[in-house]
């Protein structure tokens, strides 16, 4: 079980005991492959579950339930089970997992997504398009919407 | 404790707004009533690691899910579709992902070109002038000339860029000769007024933190409560009130604290959206409703069936960064053609993919189990490397899609609302046949896996039809200004005065149409019979 400690707050503490049992889901949820950590190697149980609890500490409550009621072997299977009967605490687990180990710079790094970046649009974008030509067939279209029987004279063909 | 004004606002998202900016213009006195807050914009995290989980809150499009200041029960246990908005200064446009569509001459005419829906009492070409005054305030980009619709004035930004992924798109369209158009977007490609010019974070609908998409708190509100407008937030308007001959004399609201409050106006305008407008009518009078003479309020609820068509690709296609807004749209296939199975259209638009998470967690991505081995790879496989082609289509009012009071789930005093909505026949048949022209395309891009999803649930941004506007008080709420048939100074000047709901965005034609009201109103104040 994944009970708080006496004294501890079950509204926003993760104890021992649940990380343990994070760090063993989170494998079970993300293996490592194609060049990415398995989930516990990210560190969804440690560091990353420090700054999901931050940012979101409504996760905590029921993440912890859903610890709870993952039983004694907390691998895929039980996940399923829990998807199937609570999905609320699913959904949270779900989020704790794979919200935390995205925000892991040893995942984002590796898919080069470079989330702090920013770029400018450049509103000369557009010439280029028409000047490559890329709209002609379209803009040389007739119009092909159609008008109303009362549409006004001037806006007719 | 007792106010008075010359007009009361309720509901500051972009029909309030417009309606309260063109009021203040004026020189009238006008009050305008917000159940939520200001938007935190320290909350906008995107260009941070925990964006998405922070977004997943904060800015939920579900108020059953976000629950922030403002935010009303909703029971949709009886609707295909859960009916989203923002409750809080700037509305909708907060969450809108600022797709910004101008209805076609043939939205208006649906029961004289296509034997079904309603007419409307104005036309394309009475709204055209607003259209082009709303997309200056709502700092719009796009490109003239798109042969989908009639001529424009140019809006006064030049489109987002197409990015690899837009032009992908654009060159499939292009090889099956089927339309496409620069996106139309309510967002700002260069500094523009109080807005900056795109950072492309994918952010639109989950808190801009660059101040580049035009929400109404930004590009309204901002310099409006300065010193024109008095607007008071988290103020939660109960009931309008009458007096012993019928006409508003104003409302009562609960502030913060729950202590109630009275207000007076000459007039009352109601800008609370199709669900939040109807809360407040049947509400008052004590619950027995105000200007339901017609019985036709919270009727016909209109919230657009929406689908989309996603492509994976083997190029990266930087899909992670861009606007959220669309690269472009297509309207091929908008104009009716009963041999396809069913009447009336949809809207086409392409999006890249966004943040990862939206895309790792289960549901909308297709039946391959996300978990285990499988993550790292889908992830791979996905980031980057994604298109979403979005399908609106158009919804046709049914009186038996309706909102109605939900007494069970007051809130503070004030009643919560359930919503009772079928996706009908045609528009399941539209939604196949368009996703199966969408595979079409997807297949011209040279997607190595699609991925379809029709009718979605959690999709319903467009909130029109409860109040209908017309000229017969027996079949119709409010008359073609926006004032109620039986309620001479009373007016609703949001989605809900819409007889069919076209099938684009309605943003763009809510803005144009509150400003052609207020416009009357403003016009015509000598002649609207007052409270004594």
């Amino acid at each position: 079980m994944t009970t708080a400690r006496k004294g501890e707050d079950r509204g926003t503490t993760v104890p021992p005991d649940a990380r343990a049992r994070l760090g063993q889901v989170a494998d079970a949820m993300i293996e490592s492959g194609a060049g990415l950590p398995s989930g516990a190697q990210a560190g969804v149980h440690t560091g990353l579950l420090d700054q999901v609890v931050k940012t979101r500490p409504d996760l905590v409550a029921p993440l912890l339930r859903a610890l709870d009621e993952l039983g004694p072997d907390p691998g895929l299977a039980a996940v399923e089970r829990l998807a199937e009967r609570r999905p609320e605490l699913y959904e949270a687990l779900a989020l704790v997992v794979a919200g935390g180990y995205l925000m892991s710079s040893r995942v984002t790094a590796p898919l080069k997504y470079r989330f702090a970046e920013i770029k400018i649009v450049d509103p000369r974008d557009i010439a280029v398009v028409v000047e490559e030509g890329l709209l002609d067939a379209v803009a040389e279209r007739t119009p092909f919407y159609r008008l109303p029987p009362d549409a006004p004279p001037e806006h007719r063909p | 404790m007792r106010d008075d004004c010359d007009v009361l606002i309720v509901g500051a998202g972009p029909s309030g707004a417009v309606a309260a900016q063109e009021f203040a213009r004026a020189g009238m006195r006008v009050t305008c009533l917000e159940q939520g807050d200001w938007p935190d914009y320290e909350k906008a995290r995107a260009g941070h690691a925990d964006f998405e989980l922070t977004s997943r809150k904060y800015w939920n499009w579900d108020p059953n899910q976000r629950r922030a200041a403002g935010d009303y029960p909703i029971d949709d246990t009886e609707s295909d579709i859960t009916a989203l908005m923002y409750n809080g200064v700037g509305g909708g446009t907060v969450l809108y992902a600022a797709h910004w569509e101008r209805f076609l001459p043939s939205d208006f005419r649906t029961r004289t070109m296509d034997g079904v829906g309603d007419d409307w009492p104005i036309g394309y070409w009475d709204l055209e002038p607003y259209y082009d005054e709303v997309e200056r305030q709502f700092a719009v980009s796009g490109l003239e000339g798109d042969p989908a619709l009639p001529p424009t004035t140019p809006p006064p930004l030049p489109p987002v860029p197409l990015n690899k992924l837009g032009r992908r798109g654009a060159e499939a369209l292009n090889k099956l000769g089927w339309h496409w158009w620069p996106g139309s977007n309510a967002i700002a490609t260069a500094d523009y007024g109080p807005l900056h010019a795109c950072a492309q974070r994918t952010a639109c609908p989950f808190g801009c933190p660059t101040g580049a998409k035009a929400s109404a708190d930004r590009t309204h509100w901002r310099a409006l409560a300065k010193d024109q407008v008095r607007l008071t937030v988290r103020a939660t308007v109960e009931q309008v009130l009458l007096d012993d001959r019928g006409r508003a004399t104003g409302v009562t609201y609960l502030d913060a604290d729950g202590v109630r409050h009275e207000i007076r106006a000459g007039v009352v305008v109601l800008c609370a959206n199709a669900i939040g407008t109807t809360r407040i009518l049947l509400a008052s009078a004590d619950g027995t409703g105000v200007a339901n003479s017609s019985g036709l309020v919270g009727r016909r609820l209109m919230m657009h069936p929406f689908g989309n068509a996603i492509g994976i690709f083997d190029e990266d296609l930087e899909s992670w960064r861009g606007p959220l807004g669309q690269y472009l749209h297509s309207l091929e296939f908008y104009e009716s053609d009963r041999s396809r199975g069913f009447v009336r259209g949809a809207k086409w638009n392409l999006l890249p993919s966004g943040a990862p998470l939206s895309f790792m967690l289960p549901g909308t991505w297709g039946d391959e189990p996300v978990w285990g081995a499988n993550f790292t790879r889908l992830l791979r496989e996905r980031h980057g490397h994604s298109a979403i082609w979005g399908v609106i289509c158009e919804d046709l009012p049914d009186p038996a899609n309706r909102v109605l009071l939900d007494e069970q789930a007051a809130a503070d005093g004030v009643p919560g609302v359930r919503i009772q909505y079928r996706t009908s026949d045609n528009s399941r048949a539209m939604m196949a046949w368009h996703l199966e022209r969408l595979s079409e395309v997807l297949d011209a891009m040279g997607a190595k896996k699609k991925i379809f999803n029709p009718n979605l649930r959690g999709t319903g941004w467009h909130l029109m039809g409860t109040a209908v506007m017309g000229e017969d008080p027996d079949a119709s709420v409010v008359d073609p200004h926006g004032r109620c048939h039986d309620v001479p100074n009373l007016y609703v000047f949001d989605g809900s005065v819409f007889p069919t709901s076209s099938g684009v965005n309605p943003t763009a034609t809510i803005a144009a149409n509150a400003l052609r009201c207020a416009r009357s109103l403003v016009a015509h104040r000598r002649d609207v019979e007052v409270p004594a």
